[in-house]
């Protein structure tokens, strides 16, 4: 059936962008999608919905695969993405960079790291802190409570679409890596920001063993995003259990109307992280040059395209410290935007803002030009539009406590300077809404196995089932 | 005022002023650019920035314009929590760099609430119109008194184009839809009424009550606490409750609105609003019993707007125009923008849009970076203008609107340039599902809606 509505008929500049489904590749350029962010076209075949729906009827492909054998299959997947002669990543990495808005150079940094989670006692450690007792994943766990009743518990095998974003290619591997951690059946919906990678991992899979049950549990297809076409079909718990989406606004907003009884969304929603740089920094020269740095690297994760990446420190000084500090800050980030060649202009109305600003001097303070090459912006409030693109506000507050009524339920990361200040500040942190505090300068990495989002998501994954066998005498 | 732009902006009378081919006029329109600039350039602060990083001295091409031009969102480029938190004197300040004459802020800052800071202003005679911020921040427009002025003039004029009706004081008016009680619309609405109202009658009042710039930004600081956090549930609950009482008064107004044009139907009328509410109003004629038979034959009619997302039948244009009785020649639709203060009224003939003298179309790539190369013929793009007739702010704007312009004569007669009647906003073409896990709060917290 046709789903999706062919765009126009001019198929001449698109890029291929075949869809994989349940193993096979299925590439044609019947119909012809537009990447938003950088407006050009690739071409899909047309959805055929059948076929990534799987049967009721029939148990889930990898349910009776042990865990073991997945994490291997996983982790020889990891070794193959980043093999030089890899020919599926390779081409992908040359796709990547005509639809994606981030250069090259943080492309394939990004492929590199996202394959690193693919290391077996990561992926071990990831299993074993989200379930009380992993063995439920491979078969059915006996209980008895202290009444003597007895019962079977199962961590069963789900039926998920993945709505991915487009902002973040390690997201692609982490989201098939968790997949087939629970054993569920996997539709990944791709965004047209980047309707390649998940196809190009999918197909190295394919390539290890075509018939694999791993291979089979998986699909990756692209529809735009809030078409009811597809979406009113395909968002029924008929079909799948739960709805994995990244990402806010309309791409929730789209999702919501499904959601009902037994179609249950698992969101990891659009979040804004932040820094809070205590008076200490400016003990020395040194330390507030090395603060400085640290607070660039949290600024310029995935150059500010993650929901990790700080967009506005909280700094406790007076204007003369603060306007030191943002001096070095902007060197910082100046640098770190030439290093990667990202090169992206301000939006016309970001732009507008920042300009507004600027004129107002004696409110604000400014650090370079919004061209795109790394702007820092100090006031006594927060702005009110939204840092990106190597944006930073910097904050001026009295003290560190002035920053906490600015956390709210959309602040996920805090990085946090000095490192010793941090336990009396947590509890408020968490209160107001925020999930992770960490070291200033290590907004990117997370202890294995962490919740994300304030949850443990394979907990959430899975469709918990239990087998009641009756009671003791 | 120079020379070029008093030359053009004369025109303002001149019966044959869409008749001019764009070759005649672009020298003078070239000079009255930079008249302009030159006048301005020490005058608003944010123009002369402008000028100052493109390296121009001089305007000597319409490409040379374009670094010049405000996006549609400069307006919006005050810091909100200023509203939030009345600081009156930093939005002054703010004003100021988007002004032509000196804001006085020490003056106009002692003001309780927006709707006082506004009324201070206009006391200096600084006249503040604001757009509505349902969804997003309110534009800021400040304009002067010799604007005012304009305004009506230009209003009536246009009009008068547009819809063949000579003003002859022979008509009750209807407005049909809530109007913003800003400095703008009171003067054109004024003008409206000097020019068209029968003396015999009152003027009709749309029954709701007043939507002050207060009332229009209310919304956009409490969206800004529900983001913030610091919104208390019962404050909401309040919003909620005052928001369902205008809805009741909308609603409520249709009918009495309904009653009272039924009651004045042998008289000739001029009707005006947005297509939501006309058809609204036309529907809850035809439910009393009335219809085009019972209607005056004159009857005028001006729509402004666009559909606005309502969800209207296909045949909602003919149901209005048949319920009052209007006649396709005396049907007055125009386009323009907050931001100008000239309108672009559509010709009976040929249905396109004209463009007058002092008004310079720039047509912009999508992007709006760059001016397309001007053509002979039809094409589209970004539309830029600026209007020559303002005289508080800086005239130039880039809209978010796509239009389509052609240079040749339109089947009308008239040899200015005219655009189709397809204009539509990007935001509305583009959709959006771009995702990605970076978001702003607005995203993630539902906000007043």
């Amino acid at each position: 059936m046709n789903s999706t509505a062919p765009l126009n008929n001019d198929t001449s500049n698109a890029i291929s962008a075949p869809f994989f489904v349940k193993g096979e590749l299925l590439e044609s350029s019947d119909s012809v999608q537009r990447s938003r962010d950088l407006g050009v076209n690739f071409a899909t075949p047309i959805l055929n919905l059948d076929r990534i729906v799987h049967a009721r009827n029939e148990v889930p492909p990898l349910l009776n695969v042990p865990l073991a054998e997945i994490i291997d299959f996983l982790v020889e997947t990891g070794q193959r993405i980043v093999a030089a002669d890899n020919p599926f990543m390779q081409e992908c990495i040359e796709r990547m960079c005509t639809t994606h808005i981030l250069p090259r150079s943080v492309v394939e940094t990004s492929a590199k790291y996202a394959a690193a989670y693919l290391d077996k006692r990561t992926l071990i450690a990831e299993v074993a802190q989200n379930f009380p007792d992993p063995q439920a994943l491979d078969g059915w766990v006996p209980k008895q409570d202290y009444k003597g009743r007895r019962s079977f518990v199962r961590a069963f095998a789900p039926r998920l679409i993945h709505v991915l974003p487009g902002n973040s290619p390690g997201v692609a591997v982490k989201s098939i890596a968790q997949g087939a951690l629970v054993k569920a059946i996997n539709l990944f919906k791709m965004s047209s920001a980047d309707p390649f990678t998940m196809v190009a991992i999918l197909r190295t899979m394919a390539s290890i063993d075509p018939q694999h049950a791993i291979v089979k549990s998986m699909s990756a297809v692209y529809w735009r995003g809030g078409d009811a076409s597809v979406e009113r079909v395909l968002y029924r718990p008929q079909y799948f259990d739960k709805i994995v989406a990244w990402g806010g606004g309309d791409a929730i907003t789209n999702v919501v109307k499904y959601l009902g009884p037994g179609f249950q969304l698992i969101s990891f929603d659009p979040k804004t992280s932040i820094s809070m740089v205590g008076k200490e920094a400016f003990v020395s020269e040194a330390v507030l040059t090395q603060v400085a740095d640290l607070a660039a690297a949290d600024v310029m994760t995935l150059n500010q395209e993650a929901c990790v990446a700080s967009r506005f420190i909280y700094l406790e000084a007076d204007q003369a410290d603060a306007d030191r500090f943002c001096t070095k800050l902007h060197g910082c980030i100046a640098e770190r935007a030439a290093r990667s060649g990202d090169v992206r202009p301000l939006s016309m109305d970001l732009r507008e803002q920042i300009e507004t600003l600027m004129m107002l001097d004696d409110e604000y303070g400014v650090w370079g030009k919004p061209d795109g090459k790394g702007i820092v912006i100090r006031s006594d409030e927060p702005v009110d539009f939204h840092p990106i693109n190597k944006t930073v506000n910097v904050v001026r507050i009295d003290q560190l406590d002035d920053a906490v009524r600015h956390i709210n339920v959309a602040t996920q990361t805090v990085g946090f300077y000095p490192f010793d200040r941090m336990p009396s500040y947590r509890d408020r942190l968490a209160s107001g809404g925020a999930q992770r505090i960490v070291h200033l300068g290590e907004a990117g990495p997370s202890t294995i196995g962490n919740p994300h989002d304030a949850m443990y998501p394979l907990h959430r994954f899975v469709h918990w089932m239990a087998h009641e066998d009756g009671c003791d005498p | 005022m120079g020379k070029a732009v008093e030359r053009l902006t004369r025109l303002v009378q001149s019966e044959a002023r869409y008749d001019i081919p764009a070759g005649e006029l672009q020298a003078d329109q070239i000079a009255a650019l930079n008249e302009r600039l030159q006048e301005r350039r020490d005058a608003i602060k944010v123009v002369g920035r402008r000028a100052d990083d493109a390296g121009l001295e001089q305007v000597r091409s319409l490409e040379e314009v374009v670094p010049l031009l405000l996006p549609h969102t400069a307006y919006k480029s005050y810091p909100e929590s200023w509203l939030a938190q009345k600081r009156w004197d930093r939005l002054s300040k703010w004003l100021d760099t988007v002004s032509t004459y000196r804001v006085p802020v020490d003056t106009v800052s002692a003001a309780a609430e927006v709707d006082d800071w506004i009324e201070n202003l206009a006391a200096q005679g600084f006249f503040v119109s604001c757009s509505s911020g349902t969804t997003g921040k309110s534009a800021v427009l400040v304009a002067s008194q010799a604007d005012m002025d304009w305004c009506k003039t230009e209003a009536i004029a246009a009009y008068t184009w547009g819809s063949g009706v000579k003003p002859a004081k022979d008509r009750r008016i209807f407005g049909m839809a809530p109007v913003a009680q800003v400095p703008r619309n009171l003067a054109t609405g004024e003008a409206y009424t000097t020019a068209l109202q029968d003396p015999n009658y009152e003027r009709f009042a749309y029954p709701v009550p007043p939507i002050t710039v207060g009332s229009l930004t209310q919304m956009v600081v409490l969206r800004k606490a529900i983001a913030d956090g610091t919104a208390k549930p019962e404050e909401l609950a309040r919003f909620e409750k005052m928001s369902a009482a205008r809805q009741q008064a909308v609603n409520e107004a249709v009918g009495i609105t309904a009653q009272a044009v039924v009651e004045a139907r042998s008289s000739k009328l001029h009707v005006s609003g947005l297509w939501s509410g006309l058809y609204a109003v036309a529907k809850a004629v035809r439910e009393l019993g009335y219809a085009a038979p019972d209607f005056n034959p004159e009857n005028s009619i001006y729509v402004g707007g666009g559909l606005k997302r309502a969800n209207l039948p296909d045949d909602y244009r003919e149901f209005v125009y048949q319920t009052f009785n209007i006649q396709p020649q005396r049907n007055y639709q125009n386009y323009s923008m907050q931001e100008l203060h000239s309108g672009m009224p559509r010709c009976r003939e040929g249905s396109r849009y004209h463009v007058p003298p002092w008004v310079v179309p720039l047509i912009l790539d999508k992007s709006g970076d760059s001016l397309l190369p001007p053509l002979r013929d039809e094409y589209e793009g970004r539309a830029a203008f600026f209007d020559l007739s303002i005289d508080g702010r800086w005239g130039g704007v880039i809209s978010g609107d796509r239009i389509s312009i052609d240079f040749r004569p339109c089947a009308c007669g008239n040899k200015g340039p005219s655009i189709r009647d397809t204009i539509a906003r990007y935001a509305d073409l583009e959709g959006d599902d771009k995702i990605g896990c970076a978001g702003t709060v607005d995203a993630y917290v539902r906000g007043v809606a």
